[in-house]
This record gives structure tokens, C-alpha cells and sequence, in this order.
């Protein structure tokens, strides 16, 4: 007989547990069916939360073992296997303010969606009584993105969110995206701007984010694009843009990237000096970079200098 | 004290529609209560799609056409006025959907995109791939936020206070804090979706759908209309019922025998796989009782298979119901044929409304719209496509006609909300304190079972009347029950026992229906009477609760286009 254990992370209001849970195991059940058992037959005082049971209405994300999950489409045997253990943690989502046990509030959040104007600001083109004409091309540009079920592991699994509250919720800036690309939208900026006042640089491309989303929601690319735009929007004197640049110049110029005027380049001569010369002088002190080295133009750079012209690189 | 103009009750398509309405240009303060986070409602889980007769796809389509379709599709037990209010009424909601940023499929030339669905004459069905629901859920919410609605998330509906006829106000609990509230209203839309969990583990209904609105209208005096009517879609998944879009059928899949024939053709020849769900769930539990299905009891099933439909229609049309089938059943529709078998998955019938136009109900102040009222357009079987359209449609009606309410009446008697209020407060906290009696999940599970058994698709006096007396029997055991949690804060054991509470109240009304109703007629199947009696059950079942006593009653049909005639596919 095998039997499996849930260390279950338990809050009630005043105090955290960590509470124990075993059951036996049956083949090709999901967490949810072991989460019900617990609940109906061992504890019914453990909260969590979950509706549909299909992976649309996005009640029941949980963190096990660290990382976010579904609970009512995540394969237990599949999760058993890739940690190679019949002791699992559970935990409520990280980046939230816990209401009991497993449940999480989602008023904070609500709040902060707000920001991006998370509405269609529409185009003069339609109106509420002929509705709109897009064209198929520009339906598939919000096919994805409209998936989002607002689960919250996106912001669970985010590593900038959790170091700066000031940074917006990767499902926020799906938000901000799904509109800014709707060709019946007006106002992409004023989906951008918010997200870009709010840190949009900061975003770490750890891909967190990408890799749990139950709905394959690619939200690096969609980050990516949102910085893209607002460099069109001429947001350009910032760290972000400036450091984009200097990567974009640098290799243009020598095909490579000069680590030494990297930050310089980025936040200026006068903060580079008090903020990062210590630390260079560490760095240097351990060998770790030669200030000397002034890096040659690779081998081959103007095929480099051909791709910069061939995609139309270069500042605007 | 709480006090507002006009409060709705769920925050679904219908909830939120009517929030949206009520709020607009009425300067009335209006606030949305909701047992779960709004994006999380049932609405969200409709796949295939909104029906309109917008015309895009067939341009022979037509307003009139979706009215006969709807008539027909309901057994003629629909109300022909509300039909061709809604029909008539559609293309225009589809229209309002596209401008609030809903992001439809779209044909060649950039309208709307149509694909054909169950009992439909021609392809009217609207649809965002297979998660059209999902994207209006989402777009209403978006509305709601530009608009400043108010929400009280995680609040549970407990009774609504009535007094002769008057709607005096209602009372809630928030869940988080656990506090139970008196609330002052002139007017409410209650829109609390259906109760498809009194089949319990048979169905494709969220957890939540246990009509805590129907239950307190219910209890508060409101009749129920048609509650034996209950749909089962064909196509739910034969290990866990979740449901696999209609328009699996819509974009041609077959159903398949153990013999490998499409045994639709003995059924409903014309239509084959595009019958109404009534005519395929039953066929299909034809062809398991004949031995022409796959596994046994429980897991018995047919097969759906969209092979032929290729992988980038699949990818394009279906991606969704693709991901469901090889998350819970692992199987990838494109390459094998999935198990399915008819799970429960609609109410046509609910609370009484009696004016269409603005879904009021008899008692003053209180409307109702979506899948907990019973308007009726769906009569004794719902088409598909026209579920998201009734909440749309009827939830902004629902909210316009509260608003009018609001404006001619005022707040109700404050000590009577109260006293409802107190008396669940000492509810809640004997509740908590309680110990030993009856497993509640066990009552629930009987509950379920003698559901599914006996008032299930197929259904016999014998049978329905074993169900009511189990039924009866657990209203009793319920009153000697336990939840096992002390907490104040966020105990969902509570409000697990109101909702089962709910689901007896409303499980005992479906039984009666449909034992009185000695016919058969769209979802309601009875083997010991097999056709349709138009001399005398050409009308709507209305039961009323008065205390614990449940009292049957009838009132007429509307019919005033299209006369009853043999409904054959």
C-alpha cells in the first residue's frame, strides 16, 4: 500500500502550521481529487478554493513544491514523479495576501489591474450599435492572450514582484498587451504608459511566468513588446531604453558587448561612479574583470553590421 | 447598515450585464454580490458559443427562423412572446459584445464568425474558438471595472426577506470576515446561475452551481417554474463529465458505436450529430442499454471522434476541448476518438419570471435572470447557443427593469432584515459549535445518487417517487447535521452546508415535477409515458413552497406563432 503525504501550509486568520496529511494513493487522480479527500473525509476545516474543475475559471491555483499549479488539471502521479517523492508541500500562492489556509485575497489585485485601463477604449470605427469589422489576422493577435484566467500563478511564480511591489502583476501586463494590440483599440499608450510607470523594465526574463502558465501564455514576448512600443512612443531616457541601446550599439560597433561602459551607458557617468565603483573595485581586485580590456570588433562584423540594416536596426 | 438602490446577486454574465445596465446613467448606487471572484463564474466555462441570426454565415438565416428553431428546440413549452423578444433582440447584444472588446473568431470579411450547433436550421452560433463564454465573462468584468461597479466578493447570499409581497431587503455572509449582514435594497436581480449539482458528481456545473438564489426566492414565496426539465448534454467526458463543447458536434464530429457505426441515423436521420442534446443524450443511452457501447456501468460511453476534422481545424476551431480531453483523459483528439456520455448540465426551468420584458418576478422588487429563472425561452430543452445569449440578453434586461423598480420604490422595514440577519447569525454560531449527527457529505452523495438514478434521463414513476421519498428523508437527516469547523473567518464547511440545504429544497421540487407530469417532452423522458400530452401538459409546472410544504400548481403557455406539431430531426 502506498501512501502519500501533503505537508499542507495552514493560516488562520493569526498563526501559520504546517499540517500533515496522508492518504492512499490511486493512479491517475489530480490534486483536487486529493485535496476533496482530505477535506470531506480527514479535515473539513482545510480551505481551498476551486469551481469548475477545468482549468478555465482559475480558482484553484496552489504552489507545490514552490512552483504554481492548477490543482484541477495537475496530473498527481505526474507531479510525484518529477519530484521523486510521496511528500509533497502545498502552499497558497506566493505574492498574495493569504485569507485562510490555501486562499488567497484577490481585492489587491483588483485594484492594481485597474492601472492599465483593462478595457477596450474603442477605435471611431465601431460603435455600440454596429459593433466592428477585424480582420481574422488581427483576432489571432488576441487569441492568446485572452486565455488568461486570471489563476495568479504568473504573479506567484514572479521574482521581480516579489522584491518590488511597485512592478505589475505579469497578468496585468497581459492585460495592458491584449489591448494595446486590438486593432479596435484607440489607445494602445494608454495601456503601455501605466505598465511602463509601474517598472515595466524591471522584468527579471527569469520566465517564471512562461513556464507554469496553465495557458501557455508567452508572456515574455508580450513584455518584450510592450518595451518595444513604448521606445516608439519615444520613452527612450530611461535605464531600461538606455540599456537596450547600449547593448544594441555596442554590437553594432564591435559585435560584442563592452561589459566596462555597459553601466555607464545605462545610468550615466555620475551614478555609474558613486553607485558602481566600488563593487568594480572589488571585481577587479579579484580578477574578475580587466579594466583595460577594450574589447576588438569581432571577426566578421560586417556581416553583423549587414543583419542592424537588413532588420531596419539602428536609433530612430 | 447596508443600504442600496439595486443589488444584484452573482456575478456571471447575467449579474454583471445587469450591474452594467442598472448602473448606467441611473445615478442609483448599485452594488454585485458574489459567492467567488466574478472571472470565476460558470459563464466562463460555455465553449461553443452565442447564438444570434446575425446572418453572416448563412445569409438565408433570419430573427424569425432562430424563434421557430428555439420553439421547436423547447418542446413547445417555451413562452413564444419571450422568444421572439430574445431572438429579436440578439443580433443587437452580439453587436453591444464586439464594441465592449469581446474577441469574437472572425470570417473572411472581418464580421463575426457563425459555425453551426445542435437543433439550429441554420449556423448562427457566434463564437470566440471554444472559450466564447470565458472571453465575455472576462469583457463584462473589464466593462464593470470601467464603469466603477461595486463588488462584495466572497459574500454568500443566506435568504432574501419578504413581506407580503414586498421585497424588504436580504441577507448575506462575508466569507472572509464571517460576518452575516443585513442588507437594504429597493430593488434585486438575482442571477445565482443554475443547481446542476444535485447530481452532484454526474454533472458538468462548477462546484459553486448549488442556486443559492433559487433556493431564497424559493423559500421567500416565488414559485418554481419547470424544475423537472433538466438537460443533459451529450458530450461530457465518460471518466469525469467535464464537457466537451457542443461545438465538437457543431464543426462535424461524429458519435461513434462499438460497431463503428454513427448511430445518430437511427435517431435523428436528418440532423445526425447536430439533433438537440435532448434527442443525442438520449440516443446515446439507447445505444449503451442496447450493448453498443464501451465499458460498463458507470464508465460506460460511445465515442465522439474529430479525426477526420484535421489537426489545424482542431488547433484553430477547438483548442481548448483538445487540451480537456488529454488533460483528463489523455487523449489527443486529433489522432483518437475521445469516451464521452451525457452528464447534466443545465436547469431549464427556475425562478418564476413573469414579465419578460423586464424578468420581474411576482414578488415586488425582485427580478431574476440567467439560468436561475425560468423566463421561459427554453421551455422543456434548451438549444445550445442560447444559454450565454439568455444571460447576456436577460441580464441587461433584468438590470433596466431593476433600475425602473429602484426608482418607484423605497428601502424595505429595517428591523425585519435585521431579525432575518440575527436569526442566521445564531445559526452560524450553533453551526460552529456543533458536533456529532449526520455526514453531511454523505447526504449530499445520496442525495446525488438517488438523483442520478432515479430522475435522471430516463425516468419512471416508480422510480421519481424512490427519489422523493430519499429526498425527504435526508431533509430530515440534514437537520441533524455538523460542518466540523469553529472558525469565523472563511468557513467554507458552513457555506457548504447552506448550499446543500439549497440543493435538497430544490431537488424535492425537481422530483415532483417531474412525477406529476405524466409525459414525455424534451428533456423529460418518461418511460411508462412516452409521448408528448398537449391536452394536458401543455403548461408550465409552478411549484411554491409555503413553510416545508410544497404545492403543485400549472399556469399556460404563451403560443403565439407556431402550434404544436411533431418535433422530429
Amino acid at each position: 500500500m502506498r501512501n502519500i503525504t501533503f505537508r499542507i501550509k495552514r493560516y488562520d486568520g493569526t498563526k501559520h502550521w504546517v499540517q500533515s496529511y496522508s492518504f492512499r494513493h490511486e493512479e491517475g487522480k489530480t490534486f483536487l481529487w486529493a485535496l476533496t479527500k482530505i477535506r470531506e473525509e480527514q479535515d473539513p476545516t482545510l480551505n481551498f478554493t476551486s469551481a469548475c474543475r477545468h482549468a478555465i475559471c482559475g480558482s484553484c491555483a496552489v504552489r507545490v513544491n514552490g512552483h504554481g499549479h492548477l490543482v484541477c488539471k495537475t496530473s498527481l502521479d505526474e507531479l510525484l514523479e518529477v519530484y521523486g517523492s510521496d511528500v509533497l508541500d502545498l502552499e497558497p500562492l506566493d505574492n498574495f495576501e493569504i485569507v485562510r489556509d490555501l486562499v488567497i485575497d484577490w481585492r489587491p489585485k483588483t485594484e492594481r489591474i485597474q492601472e492599465v485601463k483593462p478595457w477596450l477604449i474603442p477605435t471611431e470605427e465601431g460603435s455600440a450599435e454596429t459593433g466592428f469589422l477585424q480582420a481574422a489576422k488581427d483576432y489571432h493577435k488576441i487569441a492568446s492572450p485572452t486565455d488568461c484566467i486570471q489563476c495568479g500563478i504568473c504573479s506567484s511564480e514572479c521574482e521581480q514582484l516579489a522584491e518590488n511591489k511597485n512592478f505589475l502583476d505579469p497578468f496585468i501586463l497581459n492585460r495592458a498587451y491584449r489591448f494595446a494590440v486590438d486593432s479596435r483599440d484607440a489607445a494602445p499608450e494608454a495601456h503601455i504608459r501605466p505598465a511602463l510607470e509601474n517598472d515595466l523594465w524591471k522584468c527579471l526574463h527569469c520566465h517564471g511566468c512562461v513556464t507554469q502558465c496553465p495557458k501557455g501564455i508567452r508572456l515574455d514576448r508580450e513584455i518584450a513588446y510592450l518595451r518595444q512600443e513604448s521606445m516608439k512612443m519615444g520613452e527612450l531616457d530611461n535605464l531600461g531604453a538606455r540599456h537596450a541601446y547600449a547593448f544594441h550599439d555596442d554590437v553594432q560597433a564591435k559585435g560584442r558587448l563592452n561589459e566596462m561602459t555597459l553601466p555607464i551607458k545605462t545610468e550615466g557617468l555620475v551614478t555609474t561612479a558613486m553607485k558602481r565603483i566600488p563593487f568594480a573595485l572589488r571585481m577587479v581586485a579579484r580578477g574578475k574583470i580587466n579594466p583595460l580590456h577594450m574589447p576588438q570588433a569581432i571577426n566578421g562584423i560586417e556581416s553583423v553590421r549587414r543583419l542592424y540594416v537588413k532588420t531596419k536596426g539602428g536609433r530612430k | 447598515m447596508l443600504k442600496y438602490d439595486v443589488v444584484i446577486v452573482g456575478a456571471g454574465g447575467a449579474g454583471m450585464n445587469a450591474a452594467l445596465s442598472a448602473s448606467k446613467e441611473s445615478g442609483l448606487k448599485v452594488a454585485v454580490l458574489s459567492k467567488i471572484y466574478p472571472t470565476r463564474s460558470h459563464t466562463g466555462a460555455a465553449q461553443g458559443g452565442i447564438n444570434a441570426a446575425l446572418g453572416f454565415r448563412d445569409p438565408t438565416d433570419s430573427i424569425e427562423k432562430h424563434f421557430r428553431d428555439t420553439v421547436k428546440g423547447s418542446d413547445f413549452l417555451a413562452d413564444q412572446d419571450a422568444v421572439e423578444f430574445f431572438t429579436s433582440g440578439m443580433p443587437d447584444i452580439i453587436r453591444e459584445l464586439d464594441y465592449m472588446g469581446v474577441p469574437f473568431s472572425r470570417d473572411e470579411q472581418g464580421r463575426v464568425a457563425q459555425r453551426p450547433f445542435g437543433g439550429a436550421s441554420s449556423p448562427r452560433c457566434c463564437y470566440s474558438a471554444d472559450k466564447t463564454g470565458h472571453v465575455i465573462l472576462h469583457a463584462l468584468f473589464e466593462q464593470c471595472l470601467k464603469n466603477g461597479v461595486r463588488f462584495f466578493d466572497d459574500w454568500c447570499l443566506l435568504s432574501l426577506v419578504v413581506e407580503g409581497n414586498q421585497l424588504q431587503g436580504l441577507v448575506a455572509m462575508d466569507m472572509r470576515s464571517g460576518e452575516i449582514h443585513p442588507i437594504m435594497a429597493k430593488s434585486i436581480v438575482i442571477a445565482t446561475g443554475g443547481f446542476g449539482r444535485i447530481y452532484w458528481s454526474r454533472t458538468t456545473n462548477a462546484f459553486n452551481m448549488t442556486g443559492d438564489g433559487t433556493a431564497a426566492a424559493f423559500e421567500a414565496g416565488i414559485p418554481l417554474k419547470d424544475p423537472e426539465f433538466v438537460q443533459f448534454h451529450p458530450t461530457g467526458l465518460a471518466g469525469t463529465g467535464i464537457l466537451m463543447s457542443e461545438a465538437c458536434r457543431g464543426e462535424g464530429g461524429y458519435l461513434l458505436n462499438n460497431q463503428g457505426e454513427r448511430f445518430m441515423a437511427n435517431y435523428a436521420p436528418s440532423k445526425m450529430e447536430l439533433g438537440p442534446r435532448d434527442v443525442v443524450s438520449r440516443s446515446i443511452e439507447m445505444e449503451i442499454k442496447a450493448g453498443r457501447g464501451f465499458g460498463e456501468g458507470m464508465t460506460a460511453h460511445v465515442l465522439m471522434d474529430l479525426r477526420h476534422l484535421g489537426k489545424e481545424k482542431i488547433m484553430e476551431r477547438l483548442p481548448q476541448v483538445r487540451e480537456l480531453a488529454l488533460d483528463f483523459e489523455g487523449i489527443d483528439i486529433i489522432h483518437q476518438p475521445v469516451g464521452i456520455r451525457a452528464s447534466c448540465h443545465y436547469m431549464m426551468g427556475g425562478i418564476h419570471v413573469q414579465d419578460f420584458r423586464t424578468c420581474a418576478t411576482p414578488v415586488q422588487g425582485i427580478h431574476a435572470a440567467g439560468e436561475c429563472s425560468a423566463v421561459s425561452i427554453h421551455g422543456a430543452n434548451r438549444l445550445g447557443g442560447n444559454s450565454v445569449a439568455d444571460v447576456v440578453f436577460f441580464g441587461k434586461y433584468a438590470g433596466l427593469g431593476a433600475r425602473e423598480t429602484a426608482k418607484q420604490r423605497s428601502l424595505g422595514n429595517e428591523s425585519q432584515v435585521q431579525a432575518e440577519a440575527n436569526r442566521w447569525m445564531q445559526k452560524f454560531a450553533q453551526m460552529r459549535q456543533k458536533t456529532g449527527g449526520n455526514n453531511l457529505f454523505e447526504i449530499r452523495n445520496r442525495m446525488a445518487e438517488a438523483m442520478w438514478y432515479n430522475v435522471g434521463i430516463f425516468r419512471t414513476e416508480r422510480n421519481m417517487v424512490h427519489a422523493l421519498d430519499v429526498i425527504n428523508e435526508l431533509l430530515e437527516e440534514y437537520k441533524d447535521t455538523s460542518i466540523g469547523d469553529t472558525s469565523v473567518k472563511y468557513n467554507t464547511a458552513f457555506i457548504h452546508y447552506v448550499e446543500v440545504g439549497n440543493l435538497l429544497k430544490l431537488a424535492k421540487a425537481v422530483c415532483m415535477g417531474a412525477i406529476a407530469r405524466k409525459e414525455s417532452r424534451g428533456s423529460h423522458a418518461r418511460e411508462d409515458y412516452t409521448e408528448r400530452n398537449d391536452a394536458e401538459f401543455l403548461k408550465h409546472t409552478l411549484i411554491h413552497k409555503e413553510g416545508d410544504n410544497y404545492r403543485l400548481d400549472y399556469s399556460p403557455v404563451k403560443i403565439t406563432k407556431y402550434a404544436p406539431e411533431e418535433r422530429a430531426y
